[in-house]
């Protein structure tokens, strides 16, 4: 099935009695406090901006239903397949869900068929923006829409702000916030709070600014920065996959504020007027790597269990006997390549380097790691955890992460297509196994 | 196999006109939809999607570039060693070598951009030397007739 070679990072491979992927589930004795069910659908539909469009749907629209949670509630969405005939699944992207839960066909499930369903329970054990997708034939259904955001809040949410969910896709090419095109408005009274919750469900980084107001970007890839301070002309890059949570408090004088999104498309944000000036693309980025308060990470990473590269390159060779160029993990071309074992509580350090000419989102499943440096400078600002990182070519990240979710996890790029075409390993927890297959008599084809 | 030698090198010729078209093509295509709004950045990229209908510009540029020019320069170079032209292996030996040049040159270009400029110009000198491989054949082959003539003479 090619979950490529073992690499233990500086460790000998010890294999402990055997555990199945489907024993990790979260406690099936607990009643669930969010019950959702979602009914997938291939078909032609209208968009909520009115157009027409060939894709998939849940519960007849796409995007999906924002599913909304407290803090420590046990989420469980029961998925059916009504028309696709590809099978689907639903992966949680930035929830480190028990690893049955993961939703990836072939290693944590097979793809849902049509007329079958699926149960996904997880506890909802981090306040943030999140999303879920198929991760069945991915790169084609993300693309068409079978995807829908996540949100979940702390129980004691501060009244006076107002929640917006931004989700930004691409539909045949026309970018969109929950469906919608141009501008959305929303009702902030003068002096209030707006969290816009922005999710970049698309296969590259997009960037947002804001107009009209200074920000506090306040949470990024659902983990909340410490004490971030408030900026003004400076851009925000969202990486695909990626989330970011922009705070902005209103003008007193009632006055519009522009959260744009890419360019065509954007969040307004007022009450007696919404006619917010367009302001251009700020020349500069926000650098994470020194936004906010340093605070302490909760483990050493400077005494790590396992080291591991993740080097990506491109080189010409053959991939499934196709002649071409093709990415390559740690030099080789897929299947030969590294899977990165693990054993449960390791600290774990991993650097990521791209000399591969194109940028990488790079999607850990599962887990959420912290940046420690970018091309040897050390973070300096608040942590910074990420599930979806920024990889562009000729940097170099140094992360780390504590192995505590024991599992067989995709560590892949984010770029959808990208994937299908051979940019993926997987985490894999000594002695973890499973009795799903990728192709197989199942079909399940996770990119 | 002179006729096979003389095709190709033509037909690289050809092809390369079609590159500098359709490159063009879809750069216009690209700024008059930005004229109208639409806004580029790269996750609109990597949706893979026309956008605007001159997408298709880069796609030929792309395909015709990777695939289909190097194909006919490999015919050229092969065929060269059956002409029995003097010149026919070097020139055709030409032929790939700038067409693997431009090929580095293109791929390499969105990381430095002055080697697009470089690729603009080796377009140029990938065309001259298959004009010139083209126009080898065809003056060799009126000088062997020229010298059938003299010894029926």
């Amino acid at each position: 099935m090619g979950m490529g070679y073992a690499e233990h990072g500086g460790h000998g491979g010890q294999v402990a009695g055997g555990r199945s992927v489907t024993s990790l589930v979260a406690d099936p004795r607990r009643p669930a406090d969010v019950s959702v069910t979602l009914a997938a659908g291939k078909e032609r539909f209208r968009l909520p901006s009115g157009r027409a469009f060939d894709g998939f749907t849940l519960n007849g629209g796409s995007p999906g239903p924002v599913i909304r949670a407290t803090l420590g509630q046990l989420v469980e969405v029961r998925l059916v397949n009504g028309s696709v005939p590809d099978g689907i699944t639903l992966h949680w992207h930035g929830v480190d869900v028990p690893n049955a839960a993961d939703g990836v066909a072939g290693v944590t499930q097979d793809a849902v068929r049509i007329g079958e369903e699926h149960v996904y329970r997880f506890i909802a054990d981090q306040a943030g923006t999140f999303w879920y997708h198929s991760h069945q034939m991915s790169h084609e259904q993300v693309r068409g829409g079978l995807l829908g955001a996540l949100v979940v809040t702390p129980p004691e949410q501060p009244a006076e702000t107002v929640d917006v969910v931004a989700l930004v896709h691409l539909y045949d090419g026309v970018r969109t916030v929950n469906g919608n095109e141009g501008d959305v408005r929303v009702t902030v009274p003068p002096g209030k709070r707006a969290r816009v919750r922005i999710v970049n469900t698309d296969n590259g980084p997009m960037s947002a600014w804001v107009g009209g107001a200074s920000y506090r970007l306040v949470a990024v890839d659902g983990t909340d920065l410490n004490r971030p301070d408030p900026v003004r002309d400076t851009g925000v890059l969202v990486t695909a996959g990626g989330r970011a949570d922009v705070e902005v408090t209103m003008p007193e004088d009632g006055s519009p504020v522009r959260v744009h999104l890419g360019g065509t498309t954007a969040v307004v944000l007022g009450s007696k007027s919404y006619d917010a000036p367009v302001v251009r693309p700020p020349a500069t980025t926000l650098d994470l790597l020194s936004y906010g308060m340093r605070a302490s990470l909760g483990f050493d990473p400077n005494r790590p269990d396992r080291r591991f590269d993740y080097d990506i390159g491109r080189r010409p060779g053959f991939l499934r006997g196709r002649p071409g160029l093709w990415w390559t993990v740690n030099g080789s071309i897929f299947p030969d390549v590294p899977m990165f074992v693990v054993n449960e509580g390791d600290v774990v350090r991993m650097r990521i380097s791209n000399h591969s000419g194109d940028v990488h989102p790079m999607h850990l499943h599962g887990h959420h790691a912290v940046v420690l440096s970018r091309n040897g400078i050390p973070a300096a600002g608040s942590p910074w955890w990420v599930d979806s990182l920024n990889v562009a070519d000729g940097e170099s990240y140094e992360i780390a992460f504590v192995a505590d979710n024991p599992g067989i996890w995709m560590d892949h790029c984010h770029n959808l297509p990208h994937a299908a075409e051979g940019l993926v390993a997987h985490l894999m927890y000594e002695g973890v196994t499973t009795p799903f297959m990728i192709g197989g008599t199942e079909g399940n084809e996770p990119e | 196999m002179v006729a096979v030698y003389r095709i190709s090198a033509i037909a690289v010729m050809v092809e390369v006109a079609i590159q500098s078209m359709s490159v063009v093509f879809g750069i216009a295509g690209q700024g008059k939809w930005i004229q109208e709004g639409g806004v580029l950045d790269k996750a609109v990229i990597e949706a893979r999607e026309f956008v605007f209908p001159e997408v298709i510009g880069y796609l030929i540029h792309g395909l015709n570039g990777t695939i289909l020019i190097p194909l006919t320069a490999l015919i050229l170079l092969v065929s060269s060693f059956f002409t029995k032209v003097p010149g026919a292996v070097k020139w055709a030996s030409l032929v790939l070598l700038a067409v693997a040049v431009q090929i580095t040159l293109g791929m390499s270009a969105s990381g430095l951009p002055v080697l697009g400029a470089l690729h603009g110009l080796n377009a140029l000198l990938l065309l001259g030397a298959a004009f010139y491989a083209a126009r080898l054949v065809r003056r060799s082959r009126t000088a062997d007739q020229g010298d059938r003539l003299a010894s029926r003479a």
